[in-house]
């Protein structure tokens, strides 16, 4: 028995109440941050945390510790209690999760597990040895999350997650290039070569000129579209937002609302992002489809949107611990389809005339219901002309419709890349998208910003 | 918990620390949500555990472990003392703190009725009530949520520091989300957007809102705005009201005069900023009606304490006077990087991370006359209100900020609404466009408990005292 689920269970038994089920998160991790080339701000973390949830009588209460002694647990169990007893009886709840077999995934390396912090240091040394001339920002982490759910159904689940990633942003006053790895296997990244790109795109954005705002054609590279789809599908592929109204896709399944190229999955299953069983209710993941052929299919669900929904919905796996599910069900394994360009240089042939854009800074969702989202592009934006990659340009404001862009697409890479979403807030919880770099005719630049550079 | 900390020390000391520091934190914390009509989540939360911070041969490394043992104060200080071991072996400078005088003594929030202890039913109650008043058959969504708090920190450090403070806060906001029947929305905020306001006092602050009396007029202007006009672009004046300016502080001020930031520590993530140490004294941040200043002493203030996280008092500092930069918000090691003692910024989410230089409470000075006083010099300009999206780039230069809602002025007097309005500018530019501040009379302290930074990230609670300021020759507009 894993400690998360050991925790969970335990968790459960000290419950008082009808019925009640709890979450658990153990983490081990360690953080080797640098700062112009020498670790700065090490960091190690270990924690566990329980979150119980309790239904007495129809009211559910939550409360969440890291007292993981028997009086820490009785004490969750007794501010659970009064929370639900303070109460009212609560319609929109949906009941527990029966036990259910979760999918067995991978997603966890012993090696990544065992790494020590003096060889995260070592890995951080590595990416510093990789951009020699330039001050190189960023960090290198890896750690161990296991999570573990029970409940008085008789539901267990656990899993253990690995990850690791490199992030790196070489820089000059003049000049920055950013580039980063992730994997659920540190033999997989290669630290060195990381940093290797980011210099090398650095070298290349010395003397940015301005540009003159306009709607591009444009050529985004995977971290810049992880970080639009991303904030889109939080705002948009959340089963809350969309009976609410607020979604993009609120009134719109089922039609057709982007190109033919931009088919989206959630894929909580798929090796190649952070495998994952089930979600924080305990409900077993599937691959969800999300966005097929450029036609709205579906969004993500937990039980208590597919209660809300009703006509025979069922949760697809997506809820985040029972505090939090304020926010909707989430999809933390977006998947997006290859296309048929063999590289960038292939994407950029396609735009012909337009802008390439590396990284974005800073994004804000402006409106949610037309998925127009805002930010900066940093660290390696430049003219395309003639279908190649040429000068460096300042850093771009946009204010851009994300359901454009993909309505737009001209091509996307058919390699798919994982990047890592998580900036490791609270607790650990590994997620990412699975992208291409992608060339669209509609990225809407608003105004030019300062250089490259620190 | 104070032996332990002192146990932790001496492990550390004993490894081969040159310098080292331990906190410990106790933090309780309670979140009521309310969503049309129904209770949507109601948690309690605890946490506590203990991070030891080290210097080894001039290198950093720290640890936290949630255990309030022997065997937890031992282990974080061990495994602290061995990162930095493995990171000072290719360290290329040595980290050197400015020297400050051990600090000791205790520190208390002044609470009269404490915010943990108000009954949920209490804090029920007050959302389901306050609800009831933004309800519109255009509001299709109504939310309230109240949080309290209650924390300890105990701090000690191996050049004798040794203090315990204990904090309380509390703070609530509603939201009204109006749909229209083709789908546009559209929502409004008290007292504040993202979470409402908090501060660090008791409950008392919280029956102070006035949700209750609030709440019509947030349902009102929610399902106003669905048939209000698009905010027109173009280069006008605006008076900014004192919410918004809380943000358009923390995000053109606030953040980048963070010495950190400065030196760079923050590039790969939060970004840098346009601010050099050599501009200090020289560099013209905006007009001379531009005044700020950083004061964790302020009362009610979610940065207010009594020593920051390493054992720095709190004082009162000026980091813009008459539109040029006199201050910088830092550490013990970028003060002493700068030459000068700005120190006293040092905040760690809790004990499992690392403290980062922050904001505590960053304040616009307040400048004379009230609201209508500025909108009685603007022939043809906006007013804006309330903060709903903010963007600005990793020098915390170009920005684009959006608000709830607006209102045309003309002629000195406030017009008809506007939504979703946004306007855009450059900081030193825009600021140097500012020709007015209310007076005291408009200034109204906002606590916010969602600014983000560092690697791993950490939530930082901070508050701003702000009056409306007007700016001439802005863009304003819809961008899409």
């Amino acid at each position: 028995v894993s400690r998360a689920l050991d925790l969970a269970e335990r968790a459960v038994k000290a419950a008082e109440g009808d019925q009640a089920d709890a979450s658990v998160h153990v983490e081990s991790s360690g953080f080797a941050r640098f700062a112009d080339s020498a670790v700065h701000q090490p960091t190690l973390i270990r924690d566990e945390t329980v979150t119980l949830r309790v239904v007495r009588d129809g009211r559910v209460g939550c409360a969440t510790t890291n007292r993981t002694d028997d009086q820490g647990l009785a004490e969750a169990a007794r501010h659970a209690a009064e929370a639900a007893d303070s109460s009212p009886v609560d319609p929109g709840f949906a009941g527990l999760q029966e036990p259910a077999p979760a999918p067995t995934v991978e997603g966890y390396d012993e090696a990544t597990a065992a790494l020590t912090p003096e060889e995260q240091a070592e890995a951080a040394a590595e990416a510093i040895a990789g951009a020699p001339g330039l001050g190189l920002y960023g960090y290198y982490t890896s750690g161990v999350t296991e999570i573990g759910v029970a409940s008085t159904t008789g539901l267990t689940a656990s899993q253990a997650m690995t990850d690791v990633s490199v992030l790196t942003l070489a820089a000059s006053e003049d000049s920055s290039g950013y580039a980063e790895a992730t994997s659920w296997r540190a033999s997989d990244l290669d630290p060195a070569a990381v940093a290797r790109e980011a210099a090398e795109k650095a070298a290349r954005t010395c003397g940015a000129s301005e540009i003159q705002p306009q709607t591009f054609r444009a050529v985004l590279e995977p971290y810049a579209v992880s970080e639009l789809l991303f904030y889109f599908a939080f705002t948009s592929l959340n089963a809350l937002a969309l009976l609410e109204g607020r979604s993009y896709l609120s009134g719109r399944l089922g039609e057709k609302l982007f190109d033919a190229s931009f088919t989206l999955h959630d894929d909580g299953l798929d090796p190649r992002c952070y495998p994952k069983a089930f979600d924080m209710e305990g409900v077993p993941k599937a691959r969800v489809l999300l966005v097929e052929e450029g036609v709205a299919r579906d969004v993500v669900w937990d039980r208590r949107t597919a209660k809300q929904a009703g006509d025979g919905r069922v949760s697809t796996g997506h809820a985040l611990a029972p505090p939090a599910q304020a926010f909707g069900p989430i999809p933390f394994n977006l998947a997006m389809a290859g296309g048929d360009a063999a590289s960038v240089d292939e994407l950029a042939e396609r735009v012909g005339d337009g802008i390439y854009v590396t990284r974005l800074h800073y994004l804000g969702v402006v409106d949610p219901r037309e998925g127009i989202i805002t930010g900066m592009t940093r660290d390696g934006t430049f003219r395309i002309e003639g279908g190649k990659v040429t000068t460096p340009v300042v850093n771009l404001r946009f204010t851009t419709s994300f359901p454009a862009l993909v309505a737009g697409l001209l091509g996307l890479t058919e390699g798919v890349t994982l990047v890592n979403r998580s900036d490791f807030y609270d607790e650990r919880y590994p997620f990412g998208t699975l992208v291409p770099a992608v060339a669209t005719d509609a990225f809407t630049v608003v105004g030019t910003g300062s250089g490259p550079g620190l | 918990v104070h032996d332990l900390t002192e146990k932790a020390i001496d492990a550390a000391a004993g490894a081969g620390a040159g310098y080292a520091d331990s906190r410990v934190v106790q933090r309780r914390a309670q979140l009521v949500a309310t969503k049309n009509g129904e209770v949507d989540s109601v948690s309690d939360s605890e946490t506590e555990g203990i991070g030891v911070r080290v210097l080894v041969d001039g290198a950093w490394g720290f640890a936290g472990d949630p255990r309030l043992s022997e065997e937890g104060a031992r282990d974080a200080a061990l495994r602290a003392v061995a990162f930095a071991r493995a990171s000072a072996s290719r360290a290329r400078t040595r980290v050197d703190l400015a020297s400050i005088p051990p600090a000791s003594g205790d520190y208390s929030a002044p609470v009269e009725r404490d915010p943990v202890e108000v009954p949920l039913e209490e804090k029920i109650a007050l959302c389901l009530r306050a609800e009831e008043g933004m309800r519109r058959p255009e509001v299709k969504i109504t939310e309230a949520t109240v949080r309290a708090m209650r924390e300890t920190r105990v701090f000690r450090s191996s050049e004798g520091a040794s203090v315990t403070q204990s904090f309380a806060e509390c703070g609530a906001g509603i939201d009204a989300l109006a749909v229209s029947d083709d789908g546009r929305v559209q929502n409004r905020s008290y007292p504040s957007a993202h979470g409402g306001s908090s501060a660090q006092t008791g409950w008392e602050f919280v029956e102070g809102l006035g949700l209750d009396r609030e709440a019509p007029r947030v349902g009102e202007e929610a399902a106003a705005l669905l048939t209000a006009p698009a905010c027109p672009s173009g280069i006008t004046t605006i008076v900014v009201d004192a919410e918004q300016m809380v943000l358009q502080v923390h995000e053109s001020v606030g953040h980048p005069t963070e010495l950190d930031r400065v030196y760079g520590t923050e590039a790969a993530y939060a970004g840098t900023s346009f601010l050099k140490p050599d501009d200090l004294g020289s560099l013209r941040y905006g007009s001379e009606h531009m005044n700020i200043t950083a004061d964790p002493t302020t009362p009610l203030g979610l940065g207010t304490f009594g020593w920051d996280d390493e054992g720095s008092p709190a004082r009162r500092q000026p980091v813009v006077e008459a539109g040029v930069l006199t201050g910088y918000l830092a550490s013990r090691e970028t003060s002493a990087l700068i030459g000068r003692d700005f120190g006293g910024s040092m905040r760690a989410d809790n004990w499992s991370r690392m403290p980062l230089v922050r904001m505590t409470n960053l304040h616009l000075e307040p400048g004379t006359g009230t609201l209508d006083d500025l909108l009685a010099d603007v022939d043809d300009g906006v007013y804006l209100c309330t903060n709903k999206s903010w963007s600005i780039d990793d020098k915390r230069l170009n920005f684009q900020f959006g608000t709830q809602i607006a209102w045309e002025i003309k002629k000195g007097k406030l017009g008809k609404m506007l939504r979703d309005p946004t306007y855009m500018g450059v900081t030193p530019e825009f600021w140097g466009r500012l020709d007015a501040v209310a007076g005291p009379e408009e200034w109204t302290m906002f606590g916010l408990t969602n600014c983000g930074k560092g690697q791993p990230g950490q939530h930082a609670h901070v508050s701003h005292g702000t009056s409306p300021g007007r700016f001439r020759d802005v863009q304003v507009g819809v961008r899409k």
